[in-house]
């Protein structure tokens, strides 16, 4: 730690204490976030020499107790110590969990290391919002260049703004034009500016500019267009940045429309960080030359910096454009092949040798995924879609392997009938996992003919094969939802032991997605729900309308079918095992005109989304989808972060942590 | 004359799994009861204007999902809400004894500017079940914690017979309208 930093940064220097007094009349825990801060330098230079950190690395800001909330129960949450680091030429961020006192113990070891972020460069961070309730807790949303965000980090101990400013001294951010608490780091739409950046000038602008205190305090008090701070590269900085900024302000809602989108749901949703990312980098993109784009997928960083100084007059004069860049992808890049038809009982013969083993699963899957199954064969192909049979093997021992489990199954369902009365009486989480179930199965498709009417065996089953998974997998249990996952399973496979097994495969894969405790439930369960519940909603929607027009007939049918061909579609992971997160970029794609168009606020957004649900052309979107999954490629499936569903879950050891709340 | 802006107030539902919320919603929109709704996964809204005091309002009402692990999905929709509705089965005590939890999460998430005085309006929901005979939660109880949490207005509905519905939304939009700050013309 240097002395410079030190003594500027001290918090009881009198500069800043004189500055942060108006400021911060506000803050309340800003106090106590001052005697923390002095205890961090202190605390942080003896954690030098601890040769925990990298050689050369260097703490410039460490805060403890910030916390993130993995559910939205303020009891549950995992605390650490959040650190700035300065090695070398990268400056960048860590939060590390404490280890071995959680706060509850939900959450795992594995929620901790899920949610540890190891090291974080600023280079691949875009913006920072900072939260100051009056009531509550502080805390500070990071959106990554790629668009993923981190949790919101609360600061127990205040210190959000010490923190900003920590980072505002060793990387260049700008506040958002938009929104006061949104600062843009490493925005530099001016591709010169850019250039200066890589070459670390901006530093050289901060580190001068502390010679003043003004610098320090700049980040809340002074607007960014006016740098007050001295040095020698003041100049043409504070000019290329009014340049940049106001580009910015004329040209670009729909990119700070954006980053509100993606921090309101950084809470909630990889969905939307995946497709608000998307349409965000399109709307970046846009602010450049459109030439260079009709060949490569390029990022702005990717522009060679000569090219791009060029262009900055051209750029500034540029109008906002909204075309979808997908028509230029479409002159030169991959178009999704054509849909084929479905898989039918010839072809399928042969794919299977004489004693019935898939030859070349690769080529089946290929198959499905451009054309799905053709319905009456479904009851064969699925269950080694779902992995519940292996493609190598044969019918005979498949045979076996169905009676083997049959007979599982049938004793764990003993487990649950064998309950008396009496016991279920004194066994709660029992009688509220049965209620649960009850309620939801009722709720199910009951307009499909093979679930229709009252006291239809099938909702029976329904019913009993569920109850036997939540004891089958006691720790996941029963979660709403899962009715509608099984409904369609159990109306291919028609028998009761299979339907169970086939599910239970199906759940290997989505499990993580149900469970709270995991990193699933905040960050990946609303992929999938949105997901899902647009599959739900393909039978919901139509369910609804056609009970309330008196039709049962019709599109209900074609509908469902739609949901089975989308499924078994995913389920061949020909191409990438997440397509179902390009099949929600595609369609938001197909829409972003309109979304953006009319700028919709997160409701309008929220409700157009739902409302997409019973109008999807699958076999376009599809289409879609594959075009902009080989179009990502690497660098798409490199975004999505490991783990997550419907990968199988990274550790077999304990798959579902002991949830005593859940149902 | 000038026109007045129309005024859009936010109205969360809250309880828990299975006890009408969905249908509530859209009984009081649609005028429609099914029981076949589906889990609500996530969060969905209906609009509805209503007309108070010769002024037109747009309600919208919030459905959310009940079921205790999908509510970290539901919280990011809290924030901004003008009155929060709090439902239970009165057939189901659970349901009951879990309003207190679902007031005190909601008043962390959502941090109205005044949680002391923040409307919420309870609703004892399928009375109409077995003509009342499989209810385990009396009207009394129910109003002593209403009145027990700063005199919260109680109803008892059936969403399934439209029973009460209207009035119970009446004094929801009301509340709601209590809560915002007088508007600018």
């Amino acid at each position: 730690m240097s002395p410079h930093f030190l003594s500027l940064h001290h918090p009881n220097s009198p500069a800043m204490q004189e500055a942060d007094l108006h400021d911060l009349s506000d803050d309340s825990d800003y106090a106590a976030s001052q005697q923390q801060g002095s205890l961090s330098l202190i605390r942080s230079d003896s954690k030098r020499s601890s040769a925990s950190e990298p050689d050369g690395a260097e703490i410039v800001y460490l805060k403890d107790n910030v916390t993130i909330h993995p559910t939205q129960y303020a009891s549950e949450r995992i605390s650490g110590r959040l650190k700035l680091i300065k090695q070398g030429s990268s400056f960048f961020m860590t939060w590390i969990p404490y280890k071995g006192q959680s706060s509850n113990a939900r959450l795992s070891e594995r929620d901790r290391n899920l949610y540890t972020i190891r090291a974080a460069p600023f280079t691949e961070i875009r913006s920072i919002r900072r939260h100051t309730p009056t009531l509550g807790w502080q805390y500070v949303i990071v959106v990554l260049s790629s668009g993923l965000a981190f949790p919101p980090l609360y600061f127990y101990n205040g210190g959000v703004r010490e923190f900003l400013a920590t980072i505002k001294q060793h990387v260049f951010i700008v506040r958002s034009a938009e929104d006061a608490n949104v600062f843009l780091v490493n925005d530099f739409q001016d591709p010169l500016q850019r250039t200066l950046s890589s070459l670390e000038l901006p530093r050289a602008v901060v580190a001068n500019g502390l010679s003043s205190s003004v610098s320090v305090d700049e980040c809340p008090s002074i607007d960014n267009s006016e740098r007050t701070d001295g040095g020698a590269f003041d100049g043409s900085a504070s000019h290329i940045q009014n340049n940049g900024r106001r580009r910015q302000k004329v040209q670009d809602p729909a990119r700070d429309l954006s980053i509100q989108v993606l921090e309101k749901f950084s809470r909630v949703t990889r969905f939307a960080r995946e497709t608000t990312s998307q349409i965000f980098r399109e709307s970046h993109s846009d602010s450049f030359g459109t030439n260079e784009r009709r060949t490569h997928n390029l990022t702005p960083h990717d522009y060679p910096s000569n090219v791009a100084s060029n262009d900055v007059e051209k750029v500034t004069e540029q109008i906002p454009v909204t075309k979808d860049p997908l028509e230029y992808d479409k002159l030169s890049l991959v178009w999704g092949k054509p849909r084929q038809p479905p898989l039918g009982s010839e072809e399928w013969l042969t794919f299977i040798d004489s004693e019935g083993r898939i030859i070349d699963s690769k080529a089946l899957r290929k198959r499905i995924f451009y054309g799905g199954v053709d319905p009456g064969l479904r009851k064969e192909v699925w269950p080694f879609l779902l992995g519940y049979h292996a493609y190598d093997s044969t019918s005979a021992e498949r045979e076996y392997l169905m009676s083997v489990k049959k007979s599982e199954y049938e004793a764990i369902k003993n487990q649950w009938q064998s309950i008396s009365t009496e016991q279920a009486k004194r066994f709660t989480k029992f009688r509220e996992r049965k209620g649960l179930i009850d309620k939801d199965v009722v709720r199910t498709d009951r307009s499909l003919s093979f679930y229709d009417g009252d006291d239809n065996p099938n909702v029976n089953l329904l019913r009993d094969i569920l109850l036997t998974y939540s004891f089958y997998n006691f720790d996941l249990g029963y979660c709403q939802g899962m009715s509608d996952l099984l409904s369609p399973i159990l109306s291919i496979m028609r028998d009761e032991s299979e339907s169970f097994w086939c599910f239970v495969a199906l759940m290997e894969r989505l499990g993580p997605n149900f469970n709270r405790d995991q990193n699933g439930m905040h960050t990946q369960l609303f992929a999938l729900s949105k997901f899902y519940r647009r599959r739900k909603k393909i039978t919901f929607w139509i369910t609804e309308h056609s009970q309330w027009s008196g039709s049962h007939s019709g599109p209900l049918e074609f509908e469902f079918e739609t949901t089975m061909r989308l499924w078994e579609v995913l389920w061949t992971h020909y191409l990438s095992e997440h397509l179902h997160l390009y099949v929600c970029v595609a369609i938001l794609k197909l829409h972003r005109n309109k979304i953006m168009g009319e700028r919709m606020d997160f409701d309008n957004l929220l409700k157009f989304i739902n409302e997409l649900s019973g109008n999807i052309d699958l076999n376009s979107i599809l289409r879609d989808a594959e075009a902009l999954c080989i179009c990502a490629g690497e660098n798409g499936a490199a975004c999505i972060p490991p783990g997550t569903p419907p990968s199988l879950p990274i550790e077999e050891s304990l798959l579902y942590p002991q949830d005593d709340d859940v149902l | 004359m000038a026109s007045r802006r129309r005024m859009l107030l936010k109205v969360i539902i809250l309880g828990d799994s299975g006890v009408g919320k969905t249908s509530l919603m859209n009984q009081y929109v649609n005028r429609k009861f099914s029981n076949q709704y589906k889990a609500t996964i996530g969060a969905d809204f209906l609009t509805k204007e209503v007309q108070f005091e010769d002024r037109l309002f747009t309600l919208q009402i919030w459905d959310t999902a009940g079921q205790e692990r999908f509510q970290s999905l539901g919280v990011a929709f809290y924030r901004g809400a003008d009155c929060c509705v709090l439902v239970y089965d009165v057939n189901v005590m659970k349901s009951f004894d879990n309003l207190n939890n679902w007031r005190e999460e909601f008043l962390i998430q959502a941090s109205p500017s005044d949680p002391e005085n923040f409307p919420f309006v309870v609703l004892g929901n399928k009375i109409d079940v077995d003509s009342g005979n499989s209810r385990v939660v009396s009207e009394k109880k129910a109003r002593a914690w209403c009145a027990s949490k700063g005199n919260i207005p109680y109803f008892e509905t059936s969403a399934k017979e439209g029973f009460n519905v209207d009035a119970a939304f009446q004094c929801i939009a009301k509340n709601a309208l209590k809560n915002e700050p007088e508007e600018e013309l």
